[in-house]
C-alpha cells in the first residue's frame, strides 16, 4: 500500500501516500495505538500519534512524519504498521438493494 | 500584525514599521498540525526587524491547534481554511483591543493560496470590527520575495518546515458568508476564543 517515502512540499517532513487511497477506520487505529501506549490526538478526520517522530494519519491513508530524517521516518512507519491496522477500511452500512 | 513564519508577513510588517507605526505581532500557533519551525522562524524574523527599526515588537503566541481540532470535529471540512482564518482574526482582534491597537494587519496578497481569494478574505474578516490593513495586497510573489531578500527575512522563511496538516483535501476557494455562519453555529465560538486567549503567551 505504501511504495515510497518522499519529502513533503515544505521540506520539513516525510510523507507516505497510499496507492490506492484508503478510507481508514481511524477509531480502530486510535484504539490500537492507545492500547500500545501511544498518545493520540483525535481530530475526527485525522489522528496525530506521538511516535518518535510524531505522525499525522489522514483518513485517506496519507501519513506525515515530522522529521527531516528519512531513516527516523522509516523506523516510525515500521512501528506504526506493527501497532495499527492501516489496511482496515471503515465499516460501511449495508446499502439497501435496488431495482 | 499576524505572523505566519512565511515569506509575506515579515515583508508586510517591514512596510508598516517603515511608515512609523508602532506594531505588535501575533502568531496563531498551529501545533500539533505543524512543527516548531513557524514559531522559530517568526522569532528570527522579529529579531531582524527589531534591530532594523529599534522597536520592541512584542510577539503574542496564541494556541490555535485546539481551535483546529474543534473545527475539524464540528464543521464541514470543505470550509476549514475560511473558518480557521475567522478564528485567527478574532483572536488577533481580542489582543489588539486589549493592547489598544487601532488596526489589524496581514501579509495576504490576492490569489496566492486557497484562503486568499477575495471572497474568502471577505468571509474571514467579516468576523472582526477593526480595520484590516494588507500592505501587500497587489504585489506578486516575485516582488515580495525580492523585498524579503533585501531585508534578510527570505532565508529564514524558506528554511524547511512541515506544512499545515489541517488544510482539507479540497479547500473552498469561494465562500458564501451565510453558509460560513451556519457552519460556525456548530461550535462554541466564545468558549474556543476564551480558551485560546487564556493560554496565550508573550515573547
Amino acid at each position: 500500500m505504501y511504495r515510497a517515502l518522499r519529502l513533503c512540499s515544505h521540506g520539513g517532513g516525510f510523507e507516505a501516500i497510499p496507492d490506492p487511497p484508503q478510507d481508514l477506520d481511524l477509531g480502530r487505529i486510535r484504539a490500537s495505538l492507545e492500547a500500545a501506549g501511544v498518545a493520540v490526538v483525535d481530530a475526527r478526520v485525522l489522528l496525530i500519534a506521538s511516535l518518535e517522530p510524531e505522525v499525522t494519519i489522514s483518513r485517506s491513508g496519507r501519513l506525515l512524519f515530522k522529521t527531516g530524517d528519512e531513516a527516523a521516518a522509516r523506523r516510525a512507519l515500521r512501528r506504526l504498521l506493527e501497532i495499527a491496522p492501516l489496511d482496515a477500511p471503515r465499516r460501511r452500512r449495508a446499502s439497501s438493494p435496488t431495482g | 500584525m499576524l505572523m505566519s513564519g512565511g515569506i509575506d508577513s515579515p515583508v508586510a510588517l517591514h512596510y508598516l514599521l517603515r511608515q512609523g507605526h508602532e506594531m505588535l505581532a501575533a502568531h496563531l500557533d498551529n501545533r500539533p498540525f505543524t512543527d516548531d519551525s513557524p514559531l522559530e522562524k517568526i522569532v528570527d524574523h522579529l529579531r531582524l526587524l527589531r534591530e532594523r527599526y529599534g522597536q520592541p515588537i512584542p510577539l503574542y503566541v496564541l494556541p490555535h491547534g485546539p481551535t483546529q481540532i474543534a473545527l475539524m470535529r464540528g464543521t464541514d471540512r470543505h470550509f476549514g481554511c475560511v473558518l480557521c482564518r475567522r478564528f485567527m482574526w478574532r483572536s488577533a482582534e481580542r489582543i489588539a483591543e486589549r493592547e489598544g491597537a487601532s488596526f489589524l494587519a496581514t501579509g495576504e496578497a490576492l490569489g496566492q493560496v486557497a484562503s486568499q481569494t477575495l471572497s474568502n478574505m471577505r468571509s474571514a474578516t467579516a468576523s472582526v470590527r477593526l480595520p484590516v490593513v494588507r500592505p501587500l495586497i497587489g504585489f506578486d510573489k516575485a516582488e515580495i520575495e525580492a523585498v524579503a531578500k533585501e531585508i534578510g527575512t527570505y532565508a529564514i522563511s524558506t528554511r524547511p518546515g512541515v506544512c499545515c496538516q489541517a488544510v482539507p483535501d479540497r479547500p473552498a476557494t469561494r465562500s458564501d458568508l451565510v453558509q460560513i455562519l451556519r457552519e460556525e453555529e456548530r461550535v462554541d465560538v466564545e468558549q474556543i476564543l476564551d480558551d485560546c486567549l487564556r493560554r496565550s503567551v508573550v515573547l
